[in-house]
This record gives structure tokens, C-alpha cells and sequence, in this order.
């Protein structure tokens, strides 16, 4: 009897220790798991940026060299010619494939969205472009673009013999087969997000402007369209960021040429800091990119945040 | 001549018939409520009046006018929706005024209009906000003013009220009414809600299963129903329907309701309907009881009905302040009977119940279609 009980006592008090570690994973459980995560992260992300922006002042060559030059290396880098012409490819690119992945991702959009047969399938066929990677829809292109592979080589054999399209390797026309292989990719997805945004207008609003004797294309113009404010947002910060990053598309397509035509700041920093041993000007070239991207992500993440507070 | 006559009107989605045969003619001035149980169709007819659904079959005109292939901006008529439907993007005068700039209104008119509707309904001080900073009540007020502004031949709701709170719902539905009488606008008012329906129309449609189970005058509907839907679709708390018996008692003819008590039933002498019910002698039927004609003794109506007084077992009593809801069982379901709010009724005792048995109806057992 007093055994029994002595056992009970003793099996109680194991069970309420085993509680107390069952209640402390319970808590910590999810801060033990992220740790690891964000220890790699805080190391490999944040910690890498911050030893780039050092590098950037640095004199570093071919290898790491941690002498503080001050601002030698962006002043080198500003008065390199391939750079200047980056960051005007950069403009070109950005505006236009911007401009014209928005123009046609929703003019898809508003056409799929007339309660037409096979929408399912015309949507996934519109969205397959964003499935395949940079590389493949580069040299795709680059096939199709070639004079002596693709288009122009039909359309000789069709007959048309005067035909001319060698933009692909013309150094004043290059970067727009860059924007026209860009586009192609992207306006797909573009067009998704904006038939989601077309498809969460209320119904009755458009009953509403239909009884109020609107014209479909006013409808679209005064009422549906000014409503896709947060959608035109959200397109243009994924497509600014996906231009500015821009580097296996120029790499697959054109290769930066001809000659430098189609560099773009991603290649220019990727052939000074590892193929022309000049660490320093990377570095910079990098820390300018981030600049760029940063400000226009900050106030998007921040009126994000203060929006979500709301 | 009928201002708004809907002949014959069919719908059907592929197999599916939604609509069938509606007919319903109303005059000009008139306010009409379609109501019935949500997916009866209700919303679906208002649609067709407008023009934002196809007829499948019959035709609608407005003024002697066919509406058949119109163009819903082309009907002359003005909608106001469940959800407001309110451009987001424009200000209050902007919406107010965009059916008039659709239709080439030149601007000092259209800015006459939108200050006269926003005078009448109050709201002057609301015109340059977005509709995101106005509460339920205001967006209401602006949907309306967009229809008003238009002066329509046909005002058409759809279910304005059923967003806002009961008291501002309460009171809409008194502005909307004086609204009618000050315009004499004609309209066509959908609604699931039977007191909306009873205080706003001058004509009431009772719609179910996409049939028009009865139109008429909200009096007739309600002292007169076809059948056990409406009967029991109408009025709050609905009507009891119970099972009864028509037998003879003494050579009067009466209905025989089963009660708590296996020996002792419950007989209502027939007053009303009297020669049609004789053909149901001995067989079973509905028996219709408006809560309101069972009573305690004290506060029955003698001087107009005929009571019929019997002790009954009470079961639960629900105080409402003005009124004392008392429930029994009778003819094996729960009767609700309306008695003053201090009649001294207590649950699991008897109380004795005053039935005013000259409005007591009768429906055939099987059709559930009204003797009479």
C-alpha cells in the first residue's frame, strides 16, 4: 500500500517534469526551429552586404585587399564608359519592358476577361513563358533572332528575300531584342495578376455603370481600370526589381554584345568582379544596384506595413 | 392601361427553369414588392426588368413599350443595389452625376440636379467625399441619390436595406416610404424580409420556387392567403399551421385539434368558409391561426370576432415588453399565442386561451392550397 503510493508520488513527479519540458519546447519550439534559418540568413545576407559596401572602398583587386581608399573605386566606375552605357541599357530596358509588359499584360487581361470559351487554357498558355528560366527563354530567343537561323532566314526561303531583321546583332538595336524576349516572358504573369485584380470588381458596380449608359470601353476607362491602383503597383515593383536584376536573360541572348551594347549594370558587375579582376569596382557597381532597388522597395514595403496596420 | 406589365415571363440557365410564368401588372405610382426565400427568383425577374438578364420567354413593357432587346441605359429606369455599388475611384457628386454625364448632360445641369438630390436627402455636406470614408447609412443614401438624380420612369431595389443595422434599417425603410409618397415614383422593391414588404407596398408579389405564389394588396395577402407559403411566409411570428380535423359536433361543424391531452381535444367551431368546408367532413386539413387571434381572455376583441375560449397547458412564455408571446402544443406542433404582457401566463401551468375563431383559415391537407 505505502509502495503504491510512494510509486504514485514518484511517477507524478516525473510526469509534471516532463510537462514543464513539454510546455518549454511548446513555447521556444518555433524560435529553435527559425534559428538555424536566420543565423544563415543574418551571415550570408545581411552580413555579405555589409562586406560588399566595405569592398567598394576598398583596394581590392583580383582578390579581397582591405585597404580604406575612400571613394576611388566609384569614381573609377563612374568614369568607365561600359558602365555609363549600362545604366543607359538599364533605362531603355526598364522603361519599356515595364511599359509595355503593363500595356500588354492588361490589355490580355480585359480581352480574357469578356466570358470567353477556353479562358482556362488561354490563361495557362499566357502564363507558360514565366514557367521557363531566364537561360531558355534567352537562347530561345537567340535562335529565333538570329539572320542566319531564324526569322529572317524563313521568310528568305518563304520568299521574301528583302526581308531584314538583325537587330540581334546591330549594336544600336540589341537591347530591344532584350526588352521584346522580356516582355514575352513576363506579360503572361502580368496578365494574371491583373485578371485577378479585374475579377475582385464588385459585379453590381458594373451592372450599376451598364443602367448609368456607360460604354464598355468608358467602363473600363472612368471605373474599372482607376480601381487597379494596387494592382499597376505591385506589377511595376515586380518588374522593376526583375529589370534591375536582370543578368542570365543579356547573358543567354546576347552576351552583353554586341560588343557592349546590351550590358546591363547586373553584367557589368558581374564581368569587372570576376573576370576583369577588379573587385573594387563590382563592389561598387553592386552597392549602386542595391541603392536603386532599395529606393523603391523601402517606401512600397513601408506603405505596405502602414497600410496593413490600417 | 398598366405602367409596368410583366406577361407571361419565362427563365431558364440551360435545363434549369428559374422563372415560370410570372405575370404582373402594376399602375403607375404603384410600389411593388417582390419577396419570397432567398433563390426564388426574386432578384432574378428585378434583373430582367432592368435589362441585365435575358428573357427567355413572355415579354416586359414599361409604359406600353416593349422592353424586349432594349438596352438597360435605353429602359429609363434606375437601380439600387444590395452591395450600393458606389464607383470607389469617384467622389459622391461624381457618382451621383455619372449617369447624367453618360448622357451628354451639359455640366451646369448636372450640377443643379446633383445639388437638388442632395438637398433632399441631406447629404450636401457628403459630396466631396470618396465612398470608403462614409458609413453604411450615407452609402445608402448616396445609391440613392444616383438613381433620383435620373428622375426614371421605374425605380428598381434590390434588397437596399438588408446591409445596415435594424435601426437604421427601420429608418430607411420610413424615408424610402415618404420618398414614394412625396414622388409618386413607380417601383419595383425586392426584399427577403416580409415587414419591409408588408410596410413599404402597395402591391406585394409573395414569390417561391419561381412561381408567384399570390399577388395582390399587402392586406390581401395577409388576411387572405392562397396558401400555406404565403400563410405562413407572411407576418411575424408566422402563422401556426396545425394539423385538424373537420367533424360535426352537435350539427355544427367544427375543427378538431389534438392537444397535450389525449381525451380531451381541442373543437373550434367553423365560422368562415363554412359551405366549402362540409365536403372535408371528416377528413384532415390545415388549420391556419394568426398568432394574434389567440389571446387571453381579457384582451380578446368580442365586439368584432367570436371567441372561443379553452384551458390549454403552457409550455414557454417570451416576454417582448409590449407583448407576451405564449406557446402551446396544439395538433402536435408548438402554437404561438400573442397575449397582453401581464396576463399571468406561466410556463408548465394551464391558462386559459381566447381563440377569435371567425379569422381561422382553412388549406387542404395535401395541396396546402386555401378552402374557401
Amino acid at each position: 500500500m505505502q509502495q503504491n503510493i510512494a510509486r504514485d508520488k514518484a511517477s507524478t513527479v516525473s510526469e509534471s517534469r516532463n510537462d514543464k519540458l513539454i510546455g518549454y519546447l511548446q513555447q521556444h519550439l518555433p524560435k529553435l526551429v527559425l534559428a538555424p534559418s536566420f543565423a544563415v540568413i543574418l551571415m550570408f545576407v545581411y552580413g555579405f552586404i555589409l562586406w560588399t559596401v566595405y569592398l567598394s572602398f576598398s583596394a581590392s583587386k583580383m582578390l579581397p585587399n582591405y585597404t580604406w581608399v575612400g571613394l576611388e573605386q566609384w569614381s573609377r566606375l563612374w568614369n568607365t564608359l561600359t558602365w555609363q552605357i549600362s545604366l543607359q541599357n538599364l533605362f531603355i530596358f526598364s522603361v519599356l519592358y515595364i511599359g509595355l509588359c503593363i500595356v500588354i499584360g492588361l490589355s490580355l487581361a480585359i480581352l480574357l476577361d469578356q466570358k470567353i470559351r477556353l479562358e482556362g487554357g488561354l490563361r495557362t498558355l499566357y502564363l507558360y513563358p514565366m514557367a521557363l528560366s531566364f537561360i531558355v527563354t534567352g537562347t530561345a530567343w537567340k535562335w529565333f533572332l538570329n539572320p542566319g537561323l531564324g526569322l529572317e532566314r524563313t521568310m528568305h526561303e518563304w520568299g521574301f528575300v528583302d526581308f531584314k531583321f538583325d537587330w540581334l546583332i546591330n549594336s544600336d538595336m540589341a537591347i530591344y531584342t532584350v526588352v521584346i524576349a522580356g516582355v514575352w516572358q513576363a506579360s503572361g504573369f502580368i496578365m494574371a495578376m491583373f485578371l485577378a485584380g479585374l475579377r475582385g470588381i464588385d459585379n453590381e458596380i458594373l451592372k450599376a455603370a451598364q443602367i448609368d449608359g456607360a460604354p464598355a470601353w468608358k467602363i473600363y476607362t472612368r471605373i474599372i481600370i482607376p480601381q487597379l491602383g494596387p494592382v499597376f503597383l505591385s506589377a511595376f515593383v515586380v518588374l522593376l526589381h526583375l529589370a534591375i536584376k536582370s543578368f542570365d536573360l543579356v547573358i543567354a541572348l546576347t552576351g552583353g554584345g554586341p560588343g557592349n551594347a546590351t550590358s546591363l549594370p547586373a553584367t557589368f558587375m558581374y564581368s569587372y568582379s570576376f573576370t576583369r579582376n577588379q573587385i573594387g569596382v563590382g563592389a561598387s557597381s553592386a552597392v549602386f544596384m542595391l541603392m536603386i532597388i532599395a529606393s523603391i522597395m523601402v517606401p512600397y514595403i513601408y506603405s505596405e506595413i502602414k497600410g496593413g496596420k490600417k | 392601361m398598366s405602367f409596368l406589365n410583366i406577361e407571361n415571363v419565362n427563365k431558364h440557365y440551360f435545363d434549369v427553369e428559374v422563372l415560370k410564368s410570372i405575370n404582373i401588372e402594376i399602375n403607375k405610382g404603384d410600389f411593388l414588392v417582390l419577396v419570397g426565400p432567398s433563390g426564388c427568383g426574386k432578384s432574378t425577374l428585378l434583373n430582367m426588368i432592368a435589362g441585365l438578364d435575358e428573357i427567355s420567354g413572355g415579354d416586359i413593357s414599361i409604359d406600353g413599350q416593349s422592353m424586349a432587346g432594349v438596352h438597360p441605359s435605353k429602359r429609363d429606369i434606375a437601380m439600387v443595389f444590395q452591395s450600393y455599388a458606389l464607383y470607389p475611384n469617384m467622389s459622391v457628386a461624381k457618382n451621383i452625376s455619372f449617369g447624367l454625364e453618360m448622357r451628354k448632360v451639359p455640366k451646369v445641369e448636372r450640377d443643379k440636379a446633383v445639388q437638388k438630390v442632395a438637398k433632399m436627402l441631406q447629404m450636401e455636406q457628403l459630396l466631396d467625399r470618396k465612398p470608403s470614408q462614409l458609413s453604411g447609412g450615407q452609402r445608402q443614401r448616396v445609391a440613392m441619390g444616383r438613381a433620383l438624380v435620373r428622375e426614371p420612369r421605374v425605380f428598381l431595389f434590390d434588397e437596399p436595406l438588408s446591409n445596415l443595422d435594424a435601426k437604421l434599417r427601420v429608418d430607411m425603410r420610413t424615408e424610402i416610404k415618404q420618398l414614394h409618397q412625396r414622388l409618386g415614383a413607380t417601383i419595383v422593391y425586392v426584399t427577403h424580409d416580409q415587414i419591409e414588404a408588408m410596410t413599404l407596398a402597395t402591391k406585394i408579389a409573395v414569390m417561391n420556387a419561381g412561381i408567384v405564389q399570390q399577388f395582390g394588396s399587402p392586406e390581401e395577402i395577409y388576411d387572405n392567403p392562397v396558401n400555406t407559403f404565403v400563410a405562413g411566409f407572411m407576418g411575424s411570428p408566422s402563422m401556426n399551421l396545425i394539423q385538424a380535423k373537420v367533424c360535426k359536433v352537435e350539427d355544427k361543424l367544427c375543427f378538431e385539434v389534438a392537444t397535450a391531452d389525449q381525451d380531451r381535444p381541442l373543437l373550434l367551431p367553423i365560422e368562415r368558409d363554412q359551405q366549402a368546408l362540409v365536403s372535408y367532413l371528416n377528413r384532415n386539413v390545415t388549420l391556419g391561426l394568426r398568432p394574434e387571434t389567440i389571446t387571453d381572455p381579457g384582451s380578446a376583441n368580442r365586439s368584432e370576432g367570436q371567441i372561443h375560449e379553452a384551458d390549454l397547458m403552457v409550455k414557454v412564455t417570451e416576454p417582448t415588453g409590449a407583448d407576451m408571446f405564449v406557446v402551446t402544443q396544439l395538433g402536435g406542433t408548438e402554437v404561438v399565442a400573442r397575449m397582453r404582457s401581464r396576463c399571468g401566463a406561466l410556463a408548465g401551468q394551464s391558462c386559459r386561451f381566447a381563440f377569435d375563431v371567425s379569422r381561422n383559415l382553412a388549406f387542404d391537407g395535401d395541396t396546402g392550397d386555401r378552402i374557401q
